[in-house]
Parts: C-alpha cells; sequence; structure tokens
C-alpha cells in the first residue's frame, strides 16, 4: 500500500485516482446518449453511473471508494427538484412578486433539501466496507443558509418598487430604497465570505466514518483573508484589461482616421469591433483561467487542512499553477474539440484535486480500522436520507 | 502469528476464484479471503492466515468459516479499464478485489452476464456507433424535436400568460431602451388607422384565415443604441421607434410591411416560442457538459437559438408579404428598408429589427431577405 509514516509518528494515507480520460469518455458519450433518447428521465442513472466511476477510481489508502445509491431513489429527487424550478423559472416569468413568492418558497425548503442531499450522498458513500455519515442537523442547514436567503430577500424587496413606477417617469427623488439598492453589491460583497464560511463550516464540520467526526477548524478571517486577495487579483486583471481597452480603442481609432475616407459618420467596422471584444475576452480568459483556479485552489487547501475528527485530519496541498495550467489546457481542448474533450478534462481535474489531498492518521492504521465501527443510532437516519433520494451535487 | 492454523474449508469449495478482501460492513477491518463460487452461490474463505493482512490479530474471524451468499445477493462490479473490483453483498458486507485482471476473467468464465450498457462502455466500436447516434440524435433534436416540444409547450400556455411575459419585458425595455414619442399624434392616427386597415384586408370578417391576432401600436423614441427599430413582444406589443419612422419618411408601404413583419412574430407567438425553445436547448446542453462550466453548456444552447431566430424571421416575412399582398401593395416596398438601413450604418447595423443590436445573428442575411421581397413581388413565390 502506499501508505507513509510520517517523522512525527504520524501515518498518511495517500489519496490517488486511477480512472482515465478515455474510460469516461465512453462511459459519458453512451450515458448522454441514453439521457437525450428517454428526454432526460436517464439522467439519475447516468449521474449514478458516473459517481459509482469517479469514486471506485478513487483510492484512500489503497482502498476505493464505493457509491451505493439506488438510481430509482434518485430519479424521484431528480422530478421533485426539476418541478421546483420549473415553477420557480416560470413564476418569474409572470411577475416579480410570483417570482419574489416561488424564491421565497424555495429558500424555505432549501436548506431542508441540502440537508438531505449532504446526508444521502455520504449515507451512499462506502470506504473500507463502512458507510460515511453525515452528522449535521436539518436546523444546522437553516442557520447556515438563512443569511444568505435573508440578505437576497432584503435586495429584491428593495429593487421591487423600482420596478412598479410609472414607466416613462424618471425618479427624482430618491427614496431610502434608492440607497440601499446602491449599497447593495457592496454589502453583498462584504458578505460573502461570511456567507461561504457557514455553509463550508456546516458540510465539514460533521463529516462522519463510525465514530470519527470531523469539525471545522478554520475561522471566519481565513475566508475574508482570500476572499481579499480575490477582490484585489479581479481588480489588478480588471485595470489591465481597461489599459488594454483603451490601447487597443486608440489604436484602432488611428487606424479608422487613416483608411476610413468615407466620413465622420461611418459606424465601427468589424474588424475594429473584433478589437474592442478582445479585452471582453481577456477578463474572460483571466477569470477562468487564473482567478477560478486561484480561487478554487486556495479554498480546498483552506477547507480540507481545517478538517480534523479526533484521529483523522486531511492535507491538502493543491498548487494554483498546476490548477491553472490544467484549466486552461482544458478549456482550449474542450472548444477546439467542441465538446469531446469535456470527459478527459474532467477526469484530469479530479485527479489533479484528489492527488492533492492526503489523510493522516495519528493511529497505526492497523490499530485505527479496528475501532472504526459502523455507529448503530446513525443506520436508521441515514436509511431516511435514502428515501429522500435527493441529490443537489453540491 | 498466533493466528490458528489453516482448517480445510468445509464446503471443499474450488479454489477458482481470485483473492480478495472481506469487510463486514460493521467495522472497517479488512480480512484476505479466497473467492469461489459453486452451486448458485458466492463463496469467500479465508485460506492464508499468515499472508500479510490488515489486520492479522481478529479473533472474531473463525478461518474455518466459509461465508456464502445466493448469487442473487451479490451486487457485481461494473467492468472498468483501471481501479479495484467491489462486490456489495445484500448482508452489507463487501470484497474488494486488487486483482483485476483475475476477477474479470474469472467473472466472464463464471459470473452472471454484463448488461449491455456496460459492454457498450467498455468497446470503442459501440462508443463510436453511439457517437454518431447522439449526432443524428441532436440533428434530429435540433431541427424537429425542440421545435416541435417548444410549440406543444406554448400550446399548454394560455395567452393570458403571453400577456404576462409581454408587459414585463416591456418594462424592462421601456426603463433601458425607449423614450415617450415625439411623433405628432395626427401622424400616429394615420399609421394606426393605415395598419389597422391592412390587418381588416388580410383577415376579411367571416373570411378563411379567422381572426387576426390582438396587438399593440406603440411608438417610442430610442435611445441611440436601439436607433431604428421595430420588435413585437409577446401578447401583441408591437414597438416602433420614432428614428424607424423617420428612416422610412415617404415610405408607409414599407412602414406598414415592418408592422406587418411584427405581426407575424405575434400572430405565431415567436417570443414565447424562443423562450421554451431557449429552455429546452439549454437544459439539453447542460446535461451534457453543465458539471464542467454552465458558461460553456449555454453557449451552444445560444447558438442553436440563433438558428431558430432565423427561422422565425423567415416566417415573419412571409406573413409580411400576405399582409403586404392582401391590401394589394407590392412585397418590394421593403427593399427600401434594407437600402436606408445599409445607407446608415455598415454591415453590422444591418439587423434593425428586433432587440438590442448585439443579436446580429439573429436574422438572416440581408440580401437574403431582399431576395425573397423581390420574389414575392414578381409572384415567384
Amino acid at each position: 500500500m502506499n501508505d507513509g509514516t510520517t517523522a512525527d509518528g504520524e501515518h498518511r494515507l495517500r489519496i490517488s485516482f486511477v480512472g482515465s480520460g478515455s474510460e469516461y469518455f465512453r462511459i459519458w458519450i453512451v450515458n448522454l446518449l441514453l439521457t437525450l433518447v428517454t428526454l432526460g428521465l436517464y439522467y439519475p442513472f447516468a449521474k449514478v453511473r458516473r459517481l459509482r466511476y469517479f469514486h471506485r477510481a478513487t483510492e484512500v489508502g489503497g482502498h476505493p471508494l464505493s457509491f451505493h445509491a439506488d438510481p430509482w431513489k434518485m430519479l424521484r429527487g431528480y422530478l421533485l427538484v426539476v418541478v421546483l424550478f420549473a415553477a420557480y423559472g416560470v413564476a418569474g416569468q409572470f411577475s416579480a412578486v410570483a417570482g419574489l413568492v416561488a424564491f421565497c418558497i424555495i429558500a424555505a425548503l432549501w436548506p431542508a433539501l441540502w440537508h438531505s442531499s449532504l446526508r444521502f450522498r455520504l449515507a451512499n458513500t462506502g470506504w473500507r466496507g463502512l458507510r460515511l455519515h453525515f452528522t449535521g442537523s436539518r436546523g444546522g442547514a437553516y442557520v447556515a443558509l438563512a443569511p444568505g436567503f435573508a440578505l437576497v430577500l432584503v435586495a429584491s424587496t428593495a429593487l421591487l418598487p423600482a420596478g412598479d413606477a410609472e414607466p416613462g417617469t424618471p425618479a427624482q427623488e430618491l427614496g431610502p430604497g434608492f440607497w440601499l439598492v446602491a449599497l447593495l453589491p457592496l454589502l453583498m460583497a462584504l458578505a460573502t465570505p461570511a456567507l461561504l464560511w457557514l455553509m463550508r463550516r456546516y458540510q465539514q464540520g460533521h463529516l462522519a466514518l463510525g465514530a470519527e467526526e470531523t469539525r471545522f477548524e478554520v475561522g471566519m478571517g481565513r475566508f475574508y483573508g482570500l476572499g481579499l486577495r480575490v477582490l484585489g487579483l479581479t481588480m489588478l486583471a480588471a485595470f489591465v484589461a481597461g489599459l488594454l481597452a483603451a490601447l487597443l480603442a486608440f489604436g484602432s481609432g488611428m487606424g479608422g482616421n487613416a483608411g476610413g475616407a468615407g466620413g465622420a459618420g461611418e459606424p465601427p467596422s468589424l474588424a475594429n469591433l473584433l478589437f474592442m471584444l478582445v479585452p471582453v475576452l481577456v477578463v474572460f480568459v483571466v477569470f477562468q483561467a487564473a482567478i477560478g483556479p486561484y480561487f478554487i485552489s486556495r479554498l480546498q487547501n483552506l477547507v480540507w487542512n481545517g478538517t480534523r475528527s479526533a484521529h483523522l485530519r486531511f492535507e491538502s496541498a493543491l498548487r494554483f499553477r498546476a490548477l491553472a495550467a490544467l484549466t486552461l489546457r482544458n478549456w482550449l481542448l474542450i472548444v477546439i474539440t467542441l465538446g469531446l474533450y469535456f470527459p478527459f478534462a474532467a477526469v484530469a481535474t479530479a485527479r489533479l484535486r484528489l492527488q492533492a489531498v492526503a489523510l493522516v492518521s495519528t493511529l497505526h492504521p492497523d490499530a485505527l480500522f479496528s475501532q472504526v465501527e459502523r455507529m448503530s443510532e446513525s443506520a436508521a437516519g441515514d436509511a431516511a436520507a435514502d428515501i429522500a433520494g435527493i441529490d443537489l451535487g453540491l | 502469528m498466533n493466528a490458528p492454523a489453516p482448517a480445510p474449508p468445509r464446503a471443499e469449495p474450488r479454489a477458482d476464484g481470485p483473492q480478495a478482501l472481506y469487510f463486514d460492513g460493521r467495522s472497517a477491518r479488512a480480512h484476505a479471503v479466497q473467492l469461489g463460487l459453486r452451486d448458485g452461490c458466492l463463496l469467500a474463505w479465508r485460506v492464508n492466515p499468515a499472508a500479510p493482512l490488515d489486520d492479522p490479530f481478529d479473533p472474531a474471524f473463525d478461518p474455518t468459516t466459509v461465508r456464502r451468499w445466493p448469487l442473487a445477493q451479490v451486487q457485481w462490479p461494473e467492468r472498468t479499464r483501471h481501479g479495484q473490483r467491489t462486490l456489495h453483498l445484500a448482508d452489507g458486507a463487501t470484497l474488494q478485489v486488487s486483482d483485476s485482471a483475475a476477477f474479470d476473467a474469472w467473472r466472464a468464465q463464471h459470473g452472471p452476464r454484463e448488461s449491455w450498457v456496460v459492454r457498450a462502455q467498455q468497446q470503442w466500436r459501440s462508443t463510436l456507433v453511439a457517437l454518431v447516434l447522439l449526432l443524428v440524435v441532436g440533428a434530429v433534436g435540433y431541427r424537429w424535436g425542440v421545435p416541435l416540444a417548444a410549440s406543444g409547450l406554448v400550446a399548454l400556455v394560455p395567452a393570458a400568460a403571453d400577456e404576462a411575459v409581454g408587459a414585463q419585458a416591456l418594462e424592462s425595455v421601456q426603463g433601458r431602451w425607449l423614450k415617450p414619442t415625439q411623433l405628432p399624434a395626427q401622424r400616429q392616427q394615420d399609421l394606426r388607422a393605415a395598419f389597422a386597415q391592412m390587418v381588416a384586408q388580410a383577415w376579411p370578417a367571416g373570411g378563411a384565415a379567422g381572426q387576426a391576432p390582438g396587438y399593440t401600436l406603440r411608438f417610442h423614441a430610442a435611445t441611440p443604441e436601439l436607433g431604428p427599430n421595430a420588435f413585437a413582444l409577446p401578447g401583441g406589443d408591437i414597438v416602433i421607434t420614432d428614428e424607424l419612422v423617420a428612416l422610412l419618411e415617404g415610405h408607409d408601404d414599407t412602414l406598414l410591411g415592418v408592422m406587418a413583419h411584427e405581426l407575424g412574430h405575434v400572430q405565431l407567438r415567436h417570443g414565447m416560442h424562443a423562450l421554451a425553445q431557449f429552455t429546452l436547448l439549454s437544459t439539453a446542453t447542460s446535461i451534457a457538459l453543465g458539471d464542467f462550466s454552465s458558461v460553456l453548456a449555454v453557449l451552444p444552447a445560444w447558438l442553436a437559438q440563433m438558428g431558430y431566430s432565423r427561422d422565425a424571421e423567415r416566417e415573419a416575412d412571409a406573413v409580411a408579404v400576405r399582409l403586404l399582398q392582401a391590401s394589394g401593395r407590392s412585397p418590394a416596398a421593403m427593399v427600401v428598408l434594407f437600402e436606408r438601413l445599409g445607407q446608415r450604418g455598415g454591415a453590422d447595423e444591418a439587423a434593425a429589427d428586433r432587440g438590442p443590436p448585439m443579436a446580429f445573428a439573429s436574422h438572416p442575411a440581408d440580401a437574403e431577405r431582399v431576395r425573397f421581397f423581390r420574389d414575392a413581388a414578381v409572384g415567384l413565390r
């Protein structure tokens, strides 16, 4: 086995990913065809097959994970979620008030759905013959999500009167609603790290294998630190893109004057239009290939390095540069192959992200595994989670 | 090693399977076992306690015990090229085989047949067939499936929904693109009357064409980005910008043709069709690619939607031709629109018919549309 003992007497269980892109490509094509032919009804079956493949290919300390969910139960949960979102989408098309009501209903249900989804996913994940389980309570899910929903609700109600105003009459008087709307983006930006922290604390703090139950030991401040760095990078990218846009506009303006004898009223040519698109494209690529991977890698390391139980902890050392290079490569190849590279990209990303993580035990694995046993009281709860069959894929 | 010496298994099964690790499902302890098949049962027994195991000192595991499960209680793993094989048993236990090649060979000989999906997944030939079928399904779905499903969906939606959707769209457009009209009241009234007469001629009372679709003509001044433009919203609102009226000054037949084109969108409920089509398309593409990137998943849906949009424009042009002819006007009047738009701006600005100007692929090429109206005028269509 590829277990190792560290200098301070800890034992490291490496995570390796043995899936292959070409194999997942075949699974993906066959299941995508079945999903489309059945008008989406096969989707849960395809999803179970995909999750089974990725679980089985993930080996922790030489032992693969397993995925046990019954696709028929997932079909029920999937239909429920589809109906819920269809209702939300339709309501939003009719009127803002109906959309708001639908949003409130979803907001009221969502934490409960999230909770059952987490329980379902973990209760159906096995390792060394044992099922994992999620010990978070339903109430905890509401605590974790309520502040975010409250903020969005305040935002939408503040925006509502603006929509009701007589069309055509400019809003001359700025009511308190206006200032609320103006401050909302700032408020949202300020709240995002805290909201993310609440969610991650709930998710990472309740993972359990037998009596080993994790706690989340990362303070909210670290999330704000990460948020600030991401914000700084974003502003830097925006500044560079702005500079680029100005340079290009200047350059193309010169060219237009030199060649365009037609007159002042001439609209921008297609080439000039493409020039103007370049900065937009640059910002997009920078976001996808640099800021996204930066955030993902730092967040993964932050979150998993702070997740530990009595005898186990995680070590995550995902490198930003490796993830950025891979992401750029994936994007390029997916676009060039018109999407056919997607399964290779999914496997390569899973490999990079999973193999950056190790499970570290303070006990010798033999001693640990002889004492890790299924908790009897959790079995009933897991069965209940099984009934709901909701998997939101979060 | 203080484990008891190996005793011969009681049931004397053939040692025909690979080695496996046995987990009882209650503890994380692993036990090395040998697998066998006999009399419709899967068997596992411990053969060599001296072999290095995760836990060689397990007192609970009786080496003489042969565990057996009827095959109906065994969930066999799907074959893959990489990775280990895990068998799940009805009593919650698992058997994990690391020598996958040996397991696959053994299973092929003695185990149950694999499902056709699994076999298809393992072969490049069937994958290629699936890929070709996928392209065929995609093409058929794009050409017939999505438009048909969208028509079905739109037929189910009551007309009141069109009005609600249109009202909300109008509200958001008015805030951003439109200002109160500067057209003299008399001019507005003349245009309304002329168009009403045109509609009445195309749908004569008691005629075979049935009833004219309900519509509301709205004149608005536009922001510079919108410029000379006309668009129809679900529910029957037709917006004509002052800039378009000015552009077509002296060519009222052309202006009426544009209105007729927009009425075609209203009659055929193109707005609701577009909504339904885009929802269906983006659902399909996000099933395929959504796990990777939602941006990438929407892109093909958007491109496909542009194709449908061009089809819708052609249908609306046909309605315009019908209305022009029914009122005794020549479809060639529409050519003026493209000439004027061409004079006003370059090729990029030609899409002066509907929506924000960015959607420049939403309409067929000008040359094609000019040819269509010219042909209609000389009776070729």
